[in-house]
């Protein structure tokens, strides 16, 4: 029968399932309380910054109506910059201001924004239209990340980002989360950006999964996504693998972006991250727990110093044969 | 970790042994019926005993009604009889009726009518202890030699009393012998026949006594058919004087037992008593609530039968919520089916029971697509989230007031009556729709929707599947059975099969 081979294939594989994930990983793992934390994106950015973590700066944060006023005397000094729901969810309500003219600030595809439609935005995002729930929010100003070049070729509009599973420290899987036409600038592999598998050991990128399918290239700049190196992946693995004793989250998604200027800044947390990192990266993510909860059933409890956990996880994850990078253009 | 899943192992484990426990023991012991259309023969026996009554003298016709100790439970019995009087008493193992009347004339009739089932019957009780010796009756001459000739053989043939009765009345119905011949004296009717095995059993100590028994089956003019009985230190042995067959059948039922006739009468003459059996039906759980009333024991007492009739009503319904929220806890854990939370498609499929479940879904598919076409066009006016869900709010109501009179103009009142309940739970359906669309877009949403709507109707007719309902009200031990499987699915890690497509790719066969 279809269905139970396909159970066998996976389980071999170490595929993980969505019921042994909340079960067996987040419910273990992460402790409601914390949630809060990474919830709010704020909250997060304090954390870290008091963590010595880089995060894109902050520059204000606007939480009632009265304080909107304040926008222009916020961003005066910045020429661009971010406009977040610090509770929003899947990259809704963001609103990127890439310069400003004659009064008017232009968006990241170029349109003309009047401040009044800014203000009227920003009422928006504290009214809750963005936050789960519907509940009250707070507007964050920030730094708007330049997103190196490297990725030009295969990713549209937006910021690519990159996520990577942390499991008690270590980190598991990594995905590079490519922007395409049809996500809209966003990076949510849900509203249909493309995921590319990532190399723990090295940072080179390995074929992607796009609406739960393999791919090899990008459907809208047809280039091939694998074989890519992300720069200063030991920085990034280092920072993902310090969220762990940031929030205390056993079972954590960590979003990063490469700024060309700054190198890797934490984005934001998520305390139950998506599955298809598997697909992006053609390999179980249980699979990498276990190996990882059985290294630490041989530890006795006490924690391993960051660089020890990280070269764990580049020895256990390393990819055997990785690919070519594509031919200079 | 481990420890926990023992833990949660042993507490399935014992909700689902107290479950079952419970379900079986309510149908093996309490012989609770299985469904509610299951349906038992009642057996309806009349006596009609008639007699000419002498003029000017005191009647008292004493008759034999059956002792109700075996295997049977008396529904009703009645004696109906005009101007006389009736007592009932036991005697010697026996029920005796006398009916006595200071004078009648010409013809009477008299009835007795007993209605008897074999459900809810106790087993019967264990008898007083029969006699196991008897004095041998003077026997002399031919008889005496005929009888010892009879006995030696069967004596070498026999084991035991029973094999011994069984032996013995084989013999005797061998008319070839002359020794039975001699006995019998040319009389072959059934009743001498028993009358000589009773004779030889005597010579031979062993005790028996004849019984009167009556078929249960659909008959008119049926005479009480004579049985022997011995006891053999523990039981009743129960014989067919006629071929030697051991034990009672089931539909047999003993009227009386001893060598007394059925009838007795004082005052009368041309006495005549007629048989006659009817059949019944009658479901079970009107037996039960009818044996209720004379104070026998029945499963009716301490279960939700007790409850007023509203309340059961009530009850029957929130019996089956917990029915209708493990389907959707499968629906969602084992299919991977997104719906919205796990009580709502139970919620639906409550209003469901009021509007009819096409009406319900044509309702809520109308009702929820006008409902976000309306939210889609707000999106653009810029409106914030609780207005623009109020808005939303306030234009289903609006919708279903029209829809409601339009149907009512239209004389479809019955189809379309929107109660209360059912607008509730729309109203709300369509603004968590709403938010879901908000955070996860017009795609997931829709699916989102026809996942609770699948759901929902899968909820329902399950819900109102009357012998389900049946079964989980007058059994709610099936309640614990749940729990323990939900127990045991709150540590179920196994696939969902749609994860079985998701991760298709990542299979050999899935792959490019």
């Amino acid at each position: 029968m279809f269905g139970i081979r396909t159970w066998r294939a996976l389980r071999r594989r170490g595929v993980l399932g969505i019921n042994q994930r909340n079960g067996d990983y987040i419910l273990a793992y992460n402790d409601r309380r914390l949630y809060p934390l990474v919830d709010d994106k704020i909250r997060t950015k304090k954390l870290a910054l008091d963590a010595g973590i880089q995060v894109p700066d902050m520059y204000g944060i606007i939480d009632t109506e009265q304080g909107i006023s304040k926008l222009q005397r916020i961003v005066e000094t910045h020429g661009d910059f971010v406009i977040k729901p610090a509770q929003g969810a899947g990259g809704d309500g963001i609103m990127v201001i890439s310069d400003r003219f004659e009064g008017y600030y232009r968006g990241a595809s170029g349109r003309m924004i009047s401040p009044e439609e800014l203000e009227f935005h920003i009422s928006g995002i504290i009214s809750g239209i963005y936050s789960l729930g519907g509940h009250r929010d707070r507007a964050l100003i920030e730094y708007r990340v330049r997103s190196t070049d490297l990725f030009d070729r295969i990713s549209i509009g937006g910021v690519p980002d990159v996520r990577i599973i942390v499991l008690k420290g270590y980190p598991v899987a990594a995905m590079l989360r490519l922007p395409t036409r049809q996500s809209d600038g966003k990076a949510n592999l849900h509203q249909g950006a493309i995921g590319v598998g990532v190399d723990i050991a090295t940072g080179v990128t390995l074929s992607g999964t796009w609406h739960n399918l393999k791919i090899d290239r990008h459907p809208d700049t047809a280039h091939p996504v694998a074989g890519v190196q992300i720069p200063d992946w030991g920085a990034c693995l280092e920072l993902a693998a310090r969220c762990y004793e940031l929030t205390g989250l056993g079972y954590l998604g960590v979003d990063l972006v490469m700024d060309k200027h700054k190198g890797p800044l934490m984005l934001e947390l998520n305390a139950r991250p998506g599955l298809n990192i598997q697909i992006a990266n053609d390999d179980g993510l249980l699979r990498r727990c276990r190996i990882v909860e059985d290294h630490l059933d041989g530890l006795d409890w006490t924690m391993e110093p960051v660089a020890r956990r990280l070269a764990l996880s580049k020895r256990e994850f390393a990819v055997a044969r990785l690919p070519e990078a594509p031919e200079a253009p | 970790m481990r420890s926990v899943k023992l833990h949660a192992r042993l507490l399935a484990a014992f909700l689902l042994v107290l479950g079952v426990g419970s379900i079986a023991y309510q149908i093996w012991v309490q012989k609770v019926p299985l469904t509610e259309s299951e349906s038992d023969p009642v057996w309806v026996v009349d006596a009609q005993v008639s007699f000419q009554a002498r003029e000017n003298t005191p009647i008292k016709a004493r008759m034999y009604v059956p002792p109700l100790d075996s295997g049977f439970t008396a529904l009703n019995e009645s004696f109906i009889s005009n101007n006389y009087g009736v007592n009932v008493n036991r005697e010697n193992g026996n029920r005796v009726v006398t009916w006595s009347a200071r004078r009648a004339d010409g013809r009477q009739n008299l009835y007795y009518r007993l209605m008897l089932t074999s459900r809810f019957a106790e087993p019967a009780p264990a008898v007083e202890d029969g006699p196991q010796f008897r004095a041998a009756p003077p026997l002399e001459g031919p008889e005496r030699l005929a009888a010892d000739a009879l006995l030696a053989p069967i004596r070498q043939h026999s084991a035991d009393v029973e094999t011994f009765v069984s032996e013995t009345i084989k013999r005797v119905n061998n008319m070839e012998s002359d020794n039975v011949r001699l006995l019998l004296g040319g009389d072959r009717s059934p009743e001498n026949r028993a009358r000589v095995v009773d004779l030889l059993l005597a010579v031979a100590h062993i005790p028996a006594e004849p019984v009167h028994t009556l078929q249960l089956n659909e008959s008119r003019d049926q005479q009480p058919e004579l049985w022997l009985r011995t006891y053999n230190g523990k039981n009743w042995l129960y014989f067919n004087p006629l071929d030697g067959r051991q034990g009672l059948p089931d539909d047999r039922l003993v009227w009386w037992s001893g060598n007394k006739p059925l009838l007795a009468l004082e005052g009368a003459r041309n006495a005549k008593v007629d048989f006659g059996v009817h059949r019944n039906e009658m479901s079970a759980l009107q037996l039960a609530q009818s044996l209720r009333f004379q104070d026998q024991s029945s499963f009716i007492d301490y279960s939700l039968y007790e409850l007023p009739v509203p309340s059961q009503q009530l009850f029957r319904i929130l019996m089956m919520i917990p029915v209708g929220v493990l389907l959707v806890l499968l629906i969602r854990s084992l299919v991977g089916m997104e719906t919205l939370g796990t009580f709502t498609p139970v919620l639906i499929a409550l209003a469901f029971r009021e509007t009819e479940v096409i009406w319900g879904v044509l309702l809520f598919t109308f009702i929820t697509a006008i409902g976000l076409s309306v939210r889609g066009y707000l999106e653009h006016l810029k409106l914030q989230l609780l207005a623009r869900l109020s808005i939303v709010l306030t234009f289903v109501v609006i919708l279903m007031a029209l829809i409601s009179l339009v149907g009512y103009k239209l004389g479809l009142s019955t189809g379309l009556s929107v109660a209360l309940f059912p607008m509730v739970i729309l109203t709300m359906v369509i603004e968590r729709i709403s938010i879901v669309w908000e955070e996860r877009g017009g795609g997931q949403s829709l699916k989102v929707a026809i996942g609770t709507l699948i759901a929902a109707v899968l909820c329902h007719l399950l819900m109102v599947w009357q012998p389900l309902v049946y079964f989980v009200f007058t059994f709610p031990g099936v309640l614990l059975v749940l729990a323990a499987v939900m127990v045991l699915m709150g540590h179920y890690r196994g696939y969902r099969l749609a994860e079985l497509m998701r991760f298709r790719a990542m299979t050999d066969e899935g792959g490019r």
